[in-house]
């Protein structure tokens, strides 16, 4: 008996490699942890290595060529082959958008191409600040921006939220069903949630603004891959050269426009003319085509094509928009004073390249083991949003741990070896004498020696008498730091016992990546 | 609003008064349990796992602690990030000697754990001990990361500075609790002993109780009671403790020291260090609360 075979339609294809990627994504974005050796096996880094838009921005930023971003190059290749598959069938951000659309139905059917150039502008706007000394790439990458989401808010939201549900059955629930309840929280600890629970500073406002992407959906289909996204703007200049694309209908179809009605990019105009720049090869048209008149295949010459209508004003408009904005930057204070609480994490480059080659794709803060790494806001100025430093407060830097330089994509924090880390001055500490028990109210306490991780001690104690609250003359230990020996890691300010700010705090002073420089004008 | 609603809404809300977490009381008469015996075993030797059995015999061995379906708790030292050699946790092959000869006399199951201070993969992976006790390849024996579910308050009705704490449920509910400290230096306490050790199973902020360290310390011992302590000085650490670092600070015995009595097991300790036991105030602390022998003349020290 013969079995009827239907091909696959090639929509379906599409859908099942979206599937396949955002899986191998959330693989690596769960492995991106410490996993009982000092060197990581697996890193969402490899994805944010392969994105061009990044690899340019973080190039430009700092004029030299960043190996470790090399990978990019394969992509452009792919695109200028295959033409801009890597939105329709790899990007998670791109696969999340779709998703959403079967919640958020579209308002109208947006088959107007709309304002579509202006992804275009930001792309170009976004790489000449780059270059000029404001680097805002990461802001708008779609990886980042999905990382950040994740990281900040959605990876530890759940974990907090299964936490909670499974301490209620463990404490209170009866013992058949913790049979059941823990075997399932055992599964979902050792492959899903974060080892230990989770922070983040910027949790919220990561959340809305990767909410707001998938939500704009409801105003037109992909409306951020479509108008927004500066990757997506970057592969389609070269998906316009591509070798191979879709070639639509003709005059031949009559009244059937089905194929422009179905595109999600509305690259399909209503002569049924595809906009190769446009089209993110979904194959929905392909699949869809009553006549079967819609195929992928070798560039064509002389076939009708529609322009990318960029205008050469737009174009001169958005490019001197990114050379003159970063002449702003050097009027502000900060070009003076760099803020003295801005801890930059083990391995980070001398600011301006540090910045330059950032891509805010939050991978440092995700490793990071002690909790310590989270996103600057405005301490860093309008170009430093996303960027890590150190809260010390919240966690501190682990003395053996080398991981953030190990995942960082563009080497803005550089990997170091257990010896070199060991080194790496990123602040010092100082003691605030008015709160520090042993001198304040003379109590003992010195749990900051205890827990001072450099074998030769930064932090020392000498025996001292002191009167205590009681007005009784005591001797006791009392704490100081020893500015040489210290390194910065924060583990003092973390673990000082006092309740609210610590009694032993870390300013950026001493860091090593700015050996030599002054801070500021001085006198 | 009528009375039936109102009495359904009392009901409704109330319901979460009922679900607070229940206070642990341990009963008068197993705090009063008898006066630990002040037997002290003693003995060096290059072969970690035959020592801990040498350590045990003058002591009747570990079935005189370990009775078969027993559930035992080994509590090392996994406290840093450090490895064997810098002698700032215990010996991963004395903790696996002494989980072997737990299980060898009959022990249901062994747990082993620590809250750490670094962080608690890289202390369970970098002290050896993990993998130590996974080498072992038996299911009754365990070596897990704290579950911060499992800390209940206990009442610490004999405390003179404490009145409460949270404790690991694990050693609560357990048949024997086995105490495996390593000796070394401590800024604070001037040394971190068997007492110290025990603040691995307490929840809270543990940094608070530094300010009158050794009575709090003396405080939850009367409530954390091992059967047995063993205290790891096959090396110790001199100076920069309690962590050191530095291989130039860790001094090599090959050494040591078992007891049912915890403040016998501390104060003799003590004297590896060149220190006498009064030096010590949580041994002292921990003397006058009656929990053991402190006076060397008192300890029968037998070297096996």
């Amino acid at each position: 008996m013969a079995l009827k075979r239907t091909p696959i339609p090639a929509s379906l294809w599409r859908r099942i490699g979206q599937a396949v990627s955002f899986a191998f994504f959330l693989f690596l974005f769960i492995k991106t942890d410490y996993s009982g050796s000092d060197e990581l096996t697996w890193a969402v880094n490899l994805l944010f290595r392969i994105d061009p838009f990044l690899a340019l921005s973080a190039m430009l930023a700092v004029k030299a060529l960043v190996a470790l971003m090399l990978p990019a190059v394969i992509t452009v290749v792919l695109t200028l082959v295959f033409g801009r598959f890597f939105c329709g069938w790899i990007c998670p951000l791109g696969s999340l958008i779709d998703l959403s659309r079967h919640i958020l139905t579209p308002v109208r059917n947006n088959l107007e191409p709309g304002k579509r150039q202006a992804k275009y502008f930001l792309l170009i706007f976004l790489l000449a600040a780059s270059l000029f000394g404001l680097p805002l790439a990461g802001y708008l990458d779609p990886f980042s921006m999905l990382v950040r989401g994740l990281t900040f808010s959605l990876q530890p939201a759940l974990d907090h939220a299964a936490t909670s549900f499974f301490t209620l059955t463990y404490r209170h629930g009866p013992e058949w069903l913790n049979l059941l309840t823990e075997p399932v929280y055992a599964l979902l600890k050792e492959y899903v949630l974060p080892f230990a629970s989770k922070v983040y500073a910027m949790s919220v406002f990561s959340l809305v603004l990767l909410l707001a992407i998938l939500g704009l959906v409801w105003l037109e289909s992909r409306f951020f891959c479509r108008k927004i996204c500066p990757l997506g703007a970057l592969l389609a200049l070269f998906s316009r050269f591509s070798l191979l694309r879709l070639h639509g209908g003709s005059t031949a179809c009559g009244k059937c426009r089905h194929c422009h009605t179905v595109c999600r990019m509305a690259a399909i105009d209503d002569q049924r003319a595809i906009a190769t720049a446009e089209c993110i090869l979904c194959l929905d048209c392909l699949a869809q085509c009553p006549q079967g008149r819609i195929h992928y295949g070798w560039r064509k010459g002389g076939a009708a094509e529609q322009p990318t209508d960029l205008s050469r004003r737009a174009v001169l408009a958005s490019l001197s928009a990114g050379v003159l904005a970063p002449l702003v930057l050097p009027t502000r204070p900060l070009a003076r004073h760099a803020d003295p609480l801005l801890i930059r994490p083990p391995g980070a480059l001398a600011e301006d390249e540090f910045l330059g080659r950032c891509v805010r794709c939050g991978e440092c803060m995700k490793v990071c083991i002690g909790n310590a790494l989270h996103s600057t806001w405005l301490e860093a100025g309008i170009e430093g949003i996303f960027s890590p430093r150190l809260v010390s407060r919240i966690g501190y830097c682990e003395y053996n741990c080398t991981l953030c330089g190990q995942v960082c994509p563009t080497g803005a924090i550089s990997e170091l070896t257990r010896e070199e880390k060991h080194a790496a001055v990123i602040g010092r500490a100082y003691f605030d004498k008015n709160r520090c028990l042993p001198y304040s109210d003379g109590i003992p306490c010195i749990v900051c020696e205890e827990h001072c991780p450099t074998p030769d001690k930064a932090i020392k104690f000498r025996q001292a008498e002191v009167l205590n609250s009681r007005g009784e003359k005591i001797s006791l230990l009392q704490p100081y730091v020893i500015a040489e020996l210290c390194i910065g890691c924060g583990i003092c300010e973390n673990r000082c016992p006092l309740a609210g700010a610590a009694a032993v705090l870390v300013t950026a002073e001493g860091e090593s990546r700015h050996a030599g420089r002054s801070q500021g004008t001085g006198y | 609003m009528d009375r039936r609603q109102f009495l359904r809404d009392v009901f409704l809300w109330s319901a979460g008064i009922s679900l607070a977490i229940p206070r642990f009381n341990i009963l008068p008469e197993a705090l009063a349990a008898e006066k630990p015996q002040a037997l002290l075993g003693l003995a060096t030797g290059e072969d970690y796992a035959a020592l801990v059995a040498r350590v045990l015999t003058p002591l009747g061995g570990m079935a005189s602690f370990v009775r078969p379906g027993d559930k035992v708790v080994v509590k090392p030292n996994i406290g840093w990030d450090r490895s064997p050699e810098q002698a700032a946790n215990t010996h991963p092959l004395v903790v696996r000697a002494l989980v072997v000869q737990a299980l060898e006399a009959g022990a249901a199951k062994v747990k082993v754990f620590d809250r750490t201070c670094n962080e608690q993969r890289r202390c369970y992976a970098n002290s050896g001990i993990e993998s130590a006790i996974r080498e072992l390849d038996d299911d009754r024996a365990v070596i897990e990361h704290i579950d911060p579910r499992k800390f209940v308050p206990v009442n610490i009705s004999r405390g003179k500075s404490l009145s409460e704490w949270e404790i690991y449920k694990d050693v609560l509910e357990c048949d024997c609790y086995i105490n495996v400290p390593v000796a070394k230096h401590h800024g604070l306490s001037g040394l971190t002993l068997g007492l110290k050790n025990s603040m691995g199973v307490i929840g809270g902020n543990r940094g608070s109780l530094h300010h009158n360290l050794g009575q709090n310390l003396a405080d939850l011992a009367t409530v954390i009671r091992p059967k047995l302590t063993v205290v790891d000085a096959t090396r110790i650490l001199l100076r920069s403790g309690p962590q050191g670092g530095n291989v130039k600070d860790v001094k090599r015995l090959d050494t040591l020291i078992a007891s049912p009595d915890p403040v016998a097991a501390d104060a003799y300790a003590t004297t590896l260090f060149a220190l006498q036991p009064d030096t010590i105030d949580s041994t002292v602390a921990a003397y006058n609360l009656g929990l053991g022998e402190m006076d060397l003349a008192k300890i029968q020290v037998v070297s096996a």
